[in-house]
């Protein structure tokens, strides 16, 4: 085989390669065989997009500590919030912070009103009641949720957290749960 | 002959005949209808193993309101002045700034969202006045208008230290909205007919008058002023708190003026936390909160009626669940002078240690709500009529029921002392004096604070809370907090800075509040030291 002849096959293979990834990009978004091509070359699944959020998880000293964490996310802020508080109940990934909720507390509904006041039903099929704390414990809990999804989603504003799909008198003995609760800061650490 | 023929078909039917008579029996089924004063409407109703779910669109237009597709999958609903949002597959709706939860979750139904009865009981029911009752035998949801009832209200203006307190009492909670226009405020019933008593001839600097009809009772306010309101159990009382912006509303800590009916400290009560099921935190070595506070309880109740000869009262006696609310009731019931609820604390991380003690934190301190809160202090008389709608639904929210708010200042007063004693007694590190929005303050009608006396959780102080002299030297520490708070309010000699935490110990950490938590109406004023942010750990 001569020069040329290798040249020509070279730049055929290089056409091929081009023409499929220039097709590729242009069909991204479509669902199925190609999915997983488009999240290899975009790094996300088909539809989604990777963003980068803080959780907050309990640290030392009774502080609460940011976790860097990066999500796969639609554009639907109420998808956003389910993965947000999903990652938050699976625990943190440092080994110094601990679990906000027991494991076996999981997600059940969403809701994201026009107000901007987020409603997040947490599920245990153990425990009819969340769990029974010291005061500390328990704000690190709530705001652990409500800290994380407030500081990631500009839609939500305040966060209603209701247990087993009830709405309670508190989230453990002390705090109010009747109204939504606002972002409370003053918990990270700085 | 004798046939010899098999008896088994005769006995087959004889099985049967049962059966078939009582399918012959039973009468088809009957169709679910709606029927709104006698008459049908065309709404579908699903009776499903959790009860009857009910279309929700035309039983809205027949009452007279209307469904409207909102973002997401959700829909609003306008019943009165309340929006209602609800989505299909959702067991909570929000009717205004409530969170309402359902018996059923909303469902998708081939004709629109069908609903559970408790939604339109909670909307209509208590918003419009209308009852529904689900009869079963005939498979039929009645809606009628609810017979008007008389509700008698009593009226009591008083002005105290620059705020006119109003009291509407009631004998029990009826169904009302507060509507404000500049310079007057409306309590409408939605439904019942009040009784009114002789409204008291004013004089007031404040308050213009009030007069009641049948219809609704109308406060009206002089130039100027201002209102916050709140309400009260047992008997209920819808209470506004009349002022001037920029004039000081709350007395000063460190000295406090004792209300006209409270010219001293007589009854306390003591409140050991959690209790029954209710374990609170749990050590390491499995030592329970709710036993410890319980010890702690009942030693400061029996030391405080020796010491100081007030009657003393516990919320609970025993290993008994009790509700917050209703620990705050209680005080209320008994006319106490002060709340103490007494709790040891736990972390989720490791190394949290130390006391701190809280008053309570209104809830309404978003950004939002501040600029409310601005726009009502903007607007003469006090009221946000040219706010968006958001801004006006917060200052709704601004408008909490909290029957501590007007003891804010006393109550951080008495923090003060506590941690201030707790500080120079014990070796604990000092977490400070902090606020929060502790549901068990909340109702309360009376100085109140809940005091964290170390952390169950932390092995060390486990170990300290479990022995009977630590506990003894803590109770004297809340002893002598509380002495000191008494010969404050009471008027006596005082010892220099009367305010400031006891001799020797280290001063309390003064922070501003927390970003985007301005001071809201009803905060202590700037002259109190300012507490910790809400939960703030200490260092």
């Amino acid at each position: 085989m001569n020069r040329t002849a290798v040249k020509v096959i070279l730049a055929a293979v290089a056409l091929v390669l081009v023409g499929g990834i220039a097709w590729l990009v242009a069909t991204r978004g479509t669902r199925g065989g190609l999915g997983g091509v488009i999240e290899q070359l975009t790094g996300a699944p088909a539809g989604t997009e990777k963003v980068m959020v803080l959780l907050y998880f309990a640290g030392p000293g009774g502080y609460l500590v940011p976790e860097r964490r990066e999500l796969n996310v639609t554009a639907d802020p109420k998808d956003r919030i389910r993965k947000i508080v999903g990652a938050v109940l699976d625990g943190p990934r440092q080994r110094d912070l601990g679990r906000s909720f027991p494991k076996g507390v999981e997600l059940g509904s969403v809701l994201l009103a026009a107000n901007g006041t987020v409603y997040v039903d947490l599920r245990s099929e153990t425990m009819t009641e969340p769990p029974s704390a010291g005061s500390l414990e328990e704000m690190q809990r709530v705001f652990s949720v409500v800290d994380s999804i407030t500081g990631n989603v500009e839609q939500a504003q305040r966060v209603a957290l209701l247990w087993n799909g009830i709405q309670r008198e508190s989230f453990g003995g002390h705090l109010d749960a009747s109204r939504p609760f606002v972002a409370d800061r003053s918990l990270i650490a700085q | 002959m004798i046939s010899q023929r098999s008896p088994a078909p005769l006995l087959l039917f004889a099985l049967l005949l049962p059966v078939l008579l009582g399918a012959q029996a039973e009468a088809p089924p009957r169709p679910s209808s709606v029927t709104l004063e006698g008459q049908e409407i065309a709404a579908q109703v699903v009776v499903g193993p959790a009860g009857p779910l009910v279309a929700l669109a035309p039983v809205a237009e027949a009452l007279g309101a209307k469904l409207v597709p909102g973002e997401g999958g959700s829909y609003q609903l306008q019943v009165g002045e309340a929006q209602v949002v609800l989505a299909a597959g959702s067991p909570v709706v929000t009717v205004g700034s409530d969170i309402v939860s359902l018996s059923q979750p909303v469902t998708p139904g081939p004709g629109g969202i069908l609903v559970p009865v408790d939604l339109l009981r909670k909307t209509f029911g208590d918003l419009s006045g209308y009852t529904f009752d689900w009869l079963p035998e005939q498979s039929r949801l009645a809606i009628s208008r609810r017979q008007a009832k008389q509700v008698p209200v009593f009226i009591d203006v008083v002005h105290l230290q620059g705020t006119t307190t109003v009291v509407l009492q009631f004998p029990e909670a009826p169904r009302y909205k507060i509507d404000q226009q500049p310079g007057r405020i409306e309590v409408r019933m939605l439904g019942d007919r009040l009784a009114p008593s002789l409204p008291p001839r004013i004089e007031d600097p404040l308050v213009e008058g009030v007069d009641a009809t049948p219809d609704r009772v109308a406060l009206r306010l002089l130039r100027g002023a201002t209102a916050e309101s709140y309400t009260l159990e047992n008997p209920f009382r819808i209470v506004f708190d009349v002022h001037r912006p920029g004039q000081t509303t709350a007395p000063i800590a460190g000295a406090p003026t004792p209300g006209v009916d409270r010219p001293g400290i007589r009854t306390i009560v003591i409140d050991p936390g959690h209790g029954g099921v209710e374990t609170g935190a749990i050590g390491p070595s499995g030592v329970r909160e709710k036993d410890l506070t319980l010890l702690l309880a009942q030693a400061l109740a029996s030391r405080l009626a020796e010491r100081l000869g007030v009657r003393t009262l516990l919320t609970r006696s025993g290993d008994a669940v009790l509700g917050l609310d209703a620990r705050a009731a209680i005080a209320n019931q008994n006319k106490a002078d002060l709340f103490v609820s007494i709790h040891l604390n736990s972390s989720l991380g490791a190394g949290a240690h130390g006391a701190e003690t809280y008053f309570l934190a209104n809830r309404a301190t978003d950004p939002r709500a501040a600029s409310a809160a601005e726009a009502e202090n903007a607007t003469p008389g006090g009221l946000a009529t040219d706010a968006d709608p958001a801004a006006l639904q917060d200052l709704q929210l601004m408008l909490w029921d909290l029957a501590q708010s007007r003891y804010l200042a006393q109550s951080q007063q008495l923090a003060n002392l506590i941690q201030g004693e707790l500080n120079q007694a014990l070796e604990l590190k000092d977490r400070g004096v902090k606020q929060a929005p502790f549901r068990v303050l909340m109702g309360a009608a009376m100085p109140a604070v809940l005091v964290e006396l170390g952390f169950i959780s932390n092995p060390d102080e486990e170990k300290k809370l479990q022995e009977a002299p630590y506990r003894a030297r803590l109770v004297e520490s809340l002893i002598a907090a509380i002495t000191r708070y008494k010969e404050q309010v009471e008027g006596r000699p005082e010892t220099p800075a009367a305010s400031a935490p006891a001799a020797g110990a280290p001063a309390l950490q003064t922070v501003p509040p927390a970003a985007g938590s301005p001071p809201a109406a009803g905060a202590p004023p700037a002259a109190a030291p300012a507490p910790q942010a809400p939960g703030k750990p200490g260092r």
